[in-house]
């Protein structure tokens, strides 16, 4: 999110002042403040403006008009503003329709910790809205360190509870952090579609084209012998939320023999399923840099 | 830098072998750091040791110990702390 880190920086007032409407005034006027920040950020972000431009151009299968790219940043700073009210849980007008939770809640039941792999394909906040209604759910969320501490900062003055839930990826201990929330029945979640520096990085096909992706969250997943369930927070316009949940294995078993090709496959099997929901939900990718760009040498192993 | 003790060599061993590191065990400082910086592991990878050790010594290293970053500050601190809480 470099283009909203770098609002943030610009004018951290702009935000302030954005939150206090949509908490203090209400929802409507805070989405009508949107249009002139979202005009503005779609004249002056040069390379976001790009980044999206060619993301749409895949995923539509046609040249994007302005319309469409005016669109595009419209639903993310729109998923941008509800995450405020997911966040304070005044998400009680939103309408989530889910789909495909059984399974994980039945997981869930019988004791077993499970991974939620999302994406930035929607709104994780919508998700784990959702998942605070149903009673006992102890939900986590790993995070790389620069956005655990900017949400830290932002929740523990809402809700100190909700701050604990956010675990760091800067420390050695990150990933023992998460075990122990697995093991004790939780629901751990990290998002699947972008590489940090030094991550292992698996070639899969999306959209037409090799996108790279991380091959720590199914390493991970097998050494916690966790299930893991793909899920997607789609935002569907207005005050809709579609909310996805689909197992992906019960069980990671990687072979020390063939262990790479089993990444690979799930990998794969994840790049297809994202690019399932971006077709059906193309406004709700929320990557604005190019996501294509082969990973520096010596950073990918 | 001091020489490693032979449970010190043990480990590197078993973390060479585990993490499948394209280094031989020697090359391990005792005093490196091993996170980032240093020897190059990441939380995958401490997570993956630190199964390993469990597995093998019966120690179970657990994040919520206050001291936890320090016990994987290096091979030696790593080295220390299983030596001084797996059964004897």
């Amino acid at each position: 999110m470099h283009w909203l880190g770098a609002a943030q920086r610009g004018s951290p007032a702009l935000i302030r002042f954005i939150v206090w409407v949509a908490l203090r005034v209400s929802r409507t006027v805070a989405r009508a403040l949107l249009y002139p920040i979202v005009t503005y950020f779609v004249i002056f972000s040069v390379r976001p403006r790009r980044a999206s431009r060619a993301y749409l151009a895949r995923v539509l299968g046609r040249t994007p008009s302005i319309r469409d790219v005016f669109r595009h940043y419209h639903t993310f700073a729109a998923a941008l503003l509800d995450r405020v009210y997911f966040l304070t849980g005044r998400h009680r007008d939103m309408t989530l329709s889910i789909h495909g939770n059984e399974p994980v809640l039945a997981l869930v039941r019988r004791g077993r910790g499970v991974v939620l792999l999302g994406s930035h394909l929607g709104s994780f906040e919508a998700l784990r809205a959702a998942g605070a209604s149903e009673p006992d759910l102890d939900i986590s969320m790993l995070m790389d360190n620069a956005n655990a501490q900017k949400m830290m900062r932002i929740l523990t003055p809402l809700d100190p509870a909700l701050a604990d839930s956010i675990i760091s990826l800067g420390a050695p201990d990150s990933l023992l952090r998460a075990k122990a929330r697995i093991d004790a029945g939780g629901l751990v979640g990290l998002l699947g579609d972008r590489l940090r520096p030094g991550d292992r990085a698996v070639p899969c096909p999306f959209l037409g084209a090799t996108m790279w992706f991380p091959a720590a969250p199914f390493v991970f997943a097998a050494l916690v012998g966790a299930p893991v369930v793909l899920c997607y927070g789609l935002y569907r316009g207005d005050r809709r939320y579609d909310l996805h949940f689909e197992l992906l294995r019960e069980r990671i078993e990687l072979p020390r023999a063939g262990r790479d090709e089993a990444i690979a496959a799930l990998a794969r099997e994840y790049a297809a399923r994202l690019e399932h929901h971006a077709r059906a939900a193309p406004y709700n990718w929320f990557n604005f840099y190019d996501t294509w760009a082969e990973p520096a040498r010596g950073e990918a192993r | 830098m001091t020489a490693k003790t032979p449970f010190e060599v043990e480990l590197s061993g078993l973390m060479v072998e585990v993490l499948n590191l394209e280094i031989a065990p020697e090359e391990i400082a005792p005093e490196a750091p091993l996170y980032g910086e240093g020897l190059g592991l990441d939380s995958i990878d401490m997570l993956e040791i630190s199964l390993a050790i469990g597995k093998r010594y019966g120690v179970d290293l657990r994040a919520d110990d206050e001291d936890s970053r320090m016990v994987f500050a290096s091979l030696r601190s790593l080295a220390r702390h299983v030596d001084e809480h797996r059964p004897k």
